[in-house]
């Protein structure tokens, strides 16, 4: 496994308020774009991606440590200590905007995935994304909890209209503004040669998804393929923070050769 | 009611309130707030009333309108907030007619949701936002009112049991040990398909070492699983139902 992450302020912004963080140990990685004026959005993503951190940190040395929030059915325990971990955050969140005044609304969004045992779990809230990139196919692994992406869900929105609507920016789930949090949990099989990315929307807002999906596919290393993303994030206009992650499996060379061999079999 | 008042540097040039009518802002004489000097544009922006919200937006100007040191394009502002309209400022202040409009502006959080960031509503925004943008009559939650069992069906291939109940978020199909589905053969993939659930409780198919088909077309992505759809793949055509 390969990984790279890199946060960049974009163009017009006068701060960074996006946040990521990466516990190699347990191949855990957060990120978090904060939200909330005077630079407390830079504080709330902190929070978010440091609570996530420690919490999953701790249950590492002590299993039985409490869950917070409700438990998520045919998930896996990892699955649901990432659930517990995110509410944690929005907790933390709220504490330290109930400490200062001047932090009051303050808020963010996260999403977060941790791997083990051939799978990977996920945990988000707002429209922070993860995606994976397999065969060359890019798939969006999470739902944005947006107003325009739940209008498309709903079939009163087209995607056209979501990504040029007014209304694109409004968030109906976040950490910061609810005492409870409803956080989405999936879960994905992972496979040598997969690629998985997590961006804030300052990347998904700029790019089309044929363009992270070609530049996530590059055989470049991680790195420089997190650089090419932000680069062409910022050219496009960089109009908000960005922030990548990315998570490489190399393929296995003789498995990759001998499943090329089978479906050349099984097609003749 | 809400006033403006221009200032340079520290001295205050004049005040203007702002009432039903917008005030627009510029060095043209017939603005409601004339700042005579080159920095600022003939029609630079405006302030005006919408929904008992204070709103200022720029007309497009060439040096901008900036709040609080951010540019904008159209924004919230309300009593405290600075805004910079060339090398003037306009700060926004309550004079002390009680009203309705300033105690509701009292009451708004910190900080201004500027419409290029991203905003969070609070449940009661939240109510308000859906009914004012959302159809008449439809509700703001998806509640699931049962909880549908799902479960696959296998109708040909060899696989170790008949039927598969899943109720795991991740349901594999292949010959690994982390599969649900374990496929019986010598040349079957270790995960031939997977199956997420998502917490809506829709359920998705999608490829992992091959590409599955539902009821004939390939799925090359996650795609979503209605009861009655047949999916095949590594050998193996299995029926995706739901049961009470």
């Amino acid at each position: 496994m390969e990984f790279a992450a890199i946060t960049d302020t974009g163009r017009v912004r006068g701060n960074n308020e996006d946040c990521f963080g990466v516990a190699e140990e347990i191949e855990l990685f957060v990120l978090s774009d904060g939200m909330g004026g005077y630079a407390s959005g830079e504080v709330a993503s902190k929070i978010a991606v440091n609570s996530v951190l420690d919490h999953v940190r701790a249950s590492e040395k002590n299993a039985s440590l409490p869950l917070l929030g409700t438990p998520h059915p045919g998930a896996s325990s990892v699955a649901q200590r990432l659930a517990s971990a995110v509410a944690i955050a929005n907790q933390a969140i709220r504490d330290e905007a109930e400490k200062n005044s001047a932090r009051r609304g303050m808020g963010a969004t996260i999403v977060a995935m941790q791997f083990h045992e051939q799978r990977v779990s996920i945990a988000h809230v707002g429209d922070s994304r993860a995606y994976r990139l397999r065969n060359g196919t890019l798939e969006q692994l999470t739902d944005d909890h947006s107003f325009v992406a739940d209008q498309v869900r709903r079939g009163k929105m087209t995607q056209a209209e979501a990504e040029t609507s007014k209304f694109q920016n409004v968030l109906m789930r976040a950490l910061g503004p609810e005492p409870e949090v409803i956080v989405d949990i999936s879960e994905e099989v992972v496979l040598d040669g997969d690629t998985f990315l997590l961006c804030s929307d300052g990347l998904s807002k700029e790019l089309r998804s044929t363009q992270i999906g070609a530049t996530l596919g590059r055989t470049d290393g991680t790195e420089e393929i997190a650089t090419r993303l932000i680069q062409m994030a910022n050219d496009a206009g960089g109009e908000d923070n960005i922030t990548v992650v990315i998570v490489r499996f190399a393929p296995k060379l003789v498995g990759a050769l001998v499943q090329k061999l089978g479906r050349w079999f099984r097609e003749s | 009611m809400p006033k403006l008042v221009l200032k340079f540097e520290q001295s205050v040039l004049k005040e203007v309130p702002v009432g039903t009518k917008e005030v627009s802002i510029g060095r043209a004489p017939d603005n409601g707030l004339v700042i005579d000097n080159p920095a600022v544009s003939n029609y630079h922006a405006r302030v005006f009333n919408e929904e008992g919200r204070l709103m200022l937006e720029d007309f497009g100007s060439l040096n901008g309108t900036f709040v609080n040191g951010q540019r904008i394009k159209m924004v919230t502002i309300k009593p405290g907030d600075s805004v910079l309209v060339g090398k003037h400022s306009i700060v926004v202040t309550e004079s002390r007619e009680p009203d309705g409009f300033a105690d509701w502006n009292a009451q708004q959080k910190p900080f201004a949701p500027k419409i290029n960031e991203t905003v969070m509503l609070d449940t009661k925004d939240r109510r308000n936002f859906l009914q004012q943008a959302a159809a008449i009559g439809e509700s703001a939650q998806v509640s699931p009112t049962r909880v549908k069992v799902a479960w696959l069906v296998v109708q040909s291939g060899k696989t170790d049991q008949r039927e598969y109940i899943l109720s795991d978020k991740l349901v594999v199909i292949g010959k690994s040990a982390m599969a649900t589905v374990k496929l019986k053969g010598w040349f079957k993939p270790k995960v031939a398909a997977q199956i997420t659930r998502r917490d809506d409780n829709s359920y998705y198919i999608g490829p992992a070492d091959q590409i599955p088909s539902v009821n004939g077309n390939a799925a090359t992505h996650a795609t979503k699983l209605s009861s009655g759809d047949v999916i095949e793949v590594a050998g193996v055509h299995l029926e995706f139902a739901y049961r009470e």
